[in-house]
């Protein structure tokens, strides 16, 4: 008997062990999405924490406060570790290929110092932001040094500028687009040869009516002393297959925390989802962790969706290409897969890698079936299979009912195949008012011209009998009047 | 019968001078109607927010409540037309506390003579058209205001900047009687939880 229960209970565990696979365990954050009346509605994860790497695990040592991450189109990793001043590349499969520490330049040995952001291009030349010798540097792909970009001249410079690259990023045509400690004018603008061309993306102060009224009512020497309205920089950028670049600001007041600008410099982001792209619009105003999400990291993941990470409250969100909000997850703590000081967030296939600066490690997250179809509907979407993500969307409401994106998603699709009366039904469970407007512009057409002839034919008809009618009640008064008359 | 039931309201929103001087010195407003004019305001309330187009209609189906739909127009139209009498009593008005409810209730007239029917036109609109929903809303409620300052006046026999003033005194009242009710009500329930431990401190004992 008790060697059947003993039995029994290795079956069960050996079965649970089995088919344990990542997403049989719970994570160490809630993910959610916001619906249309500003709910956070928890949702199926849509990533697990599948690993935390550390330098050690890589076998080339702790990192010491790491500041960026690279994934090349092939995979190949580089980890900016900063403390360290190296940046170590990997292959695909994470094993170390290269620890670049410091390299000839004009016959010397120069190294970097306290880095901020690495940015490989497709040729494999290897930009970094070396902020605390203010200077870009340019290596090849076996860590040899190319060049430099440093002391930009410009009339559009004050003379005491001090350039302190922090973030950069480099488009397919070699220009390069740094984010600088102090440039509250925007993004600074290298051509491929170096020279500095200008700002792009400047973020505009505005002023609230009180700050006006209140400058009103100040004397020069309170005005003098007041603070200044300067715009807030950017955080970080990464830029898209398009060269569009995705860029991120911290800024407390603004909506625009994520800005899409186009290769002259304007915001090109759109906006069509429930709410403004800024992260939690629930939040806090008072106590710890309060205010809006400040981003420190944006990443351009593929078929129109990119992903912020948002540093005050460790979390990652996810959007489409209208600016529909599709998942948040993440947390703040010190399990696998929560942060204590995340600073960069990168893809490498279907994984998503965020980098923690004061654990020094590289959390790896997993896609779950949920956030696999959610990912695939949305790229085959956006690529125009919009009838196959259908049935990928349909997977995801068995798994989710409440989640609006697939409603949308298949209203879109029943719209473009002129199945207007079903996109109604779905644009409404998606609460799209928008797109309901344009399926039932399009379905009240079809029906008036379905009936137009029996509708037109019943009036046209109705209205020679009312004629008739009358005609025939006057005649037959007329003779009433004239008999009374005696004129018969 | 069907002259004052019926027609009135309808001669009362097109000619409101005479109508009103009617209402007062003639006796031609009837409880019933005024009765029958909120109703169908509530209705109108309801139907809106359960069947208005989905382009306008952006109530929360989670939250719909007719009892609420109830509460929240009838309370407010009885809170005005008392705060009208206490402050008009003050202001040598001359009309009576019935001659306020049955003028106000008048008033409402082009509110659900409207808005009734746009509620189902609004269930044939696009986006582009939404524009024309709210323009003609605007109009009902504007019209409103105009019978209400109109049957003001005439009731209580004042000019018209004398209205005006005392419309928005009325609104001050409202706002005071509001206060005064929710401080009563916040005593109230102190004193009841107050009475309420006590009894559970001594059967405990």
């Amino acid at each position: 008997m008790n060697k059947w229960l003993v039995s029994v209970l290795a079956a069960v565990l050996a079965f649970t062990g089995a088919a344990g696979p990542a997403s049989a365990f719970s994570a160490p954050y809630e993910s959610y999405t916001y619906n249309y009346y500003l709910d956070a509605v928890p949702i199926p994860a849509p990533y697990l924490p599948d690993r935390a790497v550390t330098g050690r695990d890589l076998g080339v040592g702790d990192f010491r406060s790491p500041n960026d991450l690279f994934v090349a189109k092939d995979g190949t990793l580089y980890i900016l570790d900063s403390g360290n001043a190296r940046i170590i590349v990997l292959d695909p499969g994470w094993k170390p290929v290269r620890v670049i520490g410091s390299f000839m330049r004009d016959g010397r040995e120069d190294r970097l110092l306290n880095p901020g952001g690495i940015h490989v291009t497709e040729n494999g030349l290897i930009y970094v932001a070396d902020t605390d010798n203010r200077r870009v540097v340019v290596l090849d792909g076996e860590g040899r040094f190319v060049r430099l970009l440093e002391n930009p001249q410009s009339d559009i410079l004050p003379p005491n500028f001090i350039f302190n690259p922090l973030k950069l990023t480099v488009d397919s045509a070699g220009r390069v687009y740094v984010v600088s400690r102090g440039a509250f004018e925007g993004i600074m603008q290298f051509d491929s040869d170096g020279t500095f061309i200008g700002y792009v993306g400047t973020i505009h102060v505005r002023q609230s009516i009180f700050d006006k009224i209140w400058l009103r009512l100040a004397t020069r020497e309170q005005r003098a002393r007041m603070q200044l309205y300067i715009p807030t920089e950017f955080s970080n950028l990464d830029i898209d297959d398009k060269d569009f670049i995705y860029a991120t600001n911290i800024d407390t007041y603004s909506d625009e925390l994520i800005k899409r600008l186009n290769p002259s410099g304007q915001d090109v982001l759109k906006r069509f989802g429930y709410y403004p792209v800024r992260g939690d619009v629930r939040y806090r105003n008072f106590g710890s962790s309060a205010g809006p999400s400040m981003f420190v990291d944006i990443k351009y993941l593929g078929g129109g969706m990119y992903t912020g990470l948002d540093a005050k409250r460790g979390r990652l969100f996810t959007y489409n290409d209208e600016g529909d909000l599709l998942y948040v997850f993440g947390a703040l703590g010190t399990q696998v897969g929560t942060f204590t000081v995340p600073v960069a967030v990168e893809r490498q296939g279907m994984d998503i890698l965020v980098l923690d600066r004061a654990k020094s490690n590289i959390t790896v997250f997993k896609p779950t079936r949920f956030g696999r179809l959610v990912n695939e509907a949305t790229r085959l979407h956006y690529d125009g299979y919009s009838t196959a993500a259908v049935a990928l969307w349909r997977e995801v409401l068995a798994l989710n009912s409440n989640y609006d994106a697939a409603y949308i998603g298949i209203g879109k699709s029943l719209l473009l195949e002129k199945r207007n009366e079903e996109a109604m039904e779905y644009f409404k469970l998606g609460m799209k008012r928008r797109d309901y407007s344009v399926a039932f512009k399009r379905y009240r057409k079809e029906v008036l011209q379905a009936q137009f002839g029996p509708v037109m034919s019943a009036i046209v008809a109705l209205v020679a009998a009312w004629l008739a009618f009358r005609v025939f009640r006057r005649r037959r008064m007329r003779r009433v009047v004239n008999h009374e008359a005696r004129l018969h | 019968m069907k002259q004052d039931f019926i027609k009135f309201p309808f001669f009362l929103t097109v000619r409101p001078f005479q109508a009103f001087w009617d209402l007062k010195f003639e006796g031609r407003g009837k409880r019933r109607v005024a009765a029958v004019i909120l109703f169908l305001l509530v209705l109108n309330v309801t139907l809106q927010q359960q069947f208005a187009g989905f382009l306008v209609n952006y109530a929360d189906p989670r939250y719909l409540n007719s009892l609420k739909d109830i509460a929240y127009t009838i309370l407010p139209f009885f809170l005005f037309c008392i705060a009208n009498w206490a402050i008009t009593t003050l202001m040598d008005g001359e009309g009576t506390f019935t001659q306020i409810v049955l003028s106000t209730a008048y008033a409402l007239t082009p509110l659900v003579v409207i808005n009734l029917p746009l509620t189902f036109i609004s269930r044939y609109i696009t986006q582009e058209e939404v524009a024309f929903y709210v323009l003609i809303n605007g109009i009902a409620t504007v019209w409103f205001l105009f019978l209400l300052f109109v049957g003001n006046m005439t009731v209580h026999q004042y000019t018209a900047g004398k209205t005006v003033v005392t419309l928005l005194l009325t609104v001050i009242a409202m706002g005071i009687a509001v206060f005064l009710a929710t401080l009563a009500y916040s005593m109230g329930m102190q004193i009841y939880w107050f009475i309420y431990d006590v009894y559970r401190e001594l059967i405990f004992r």
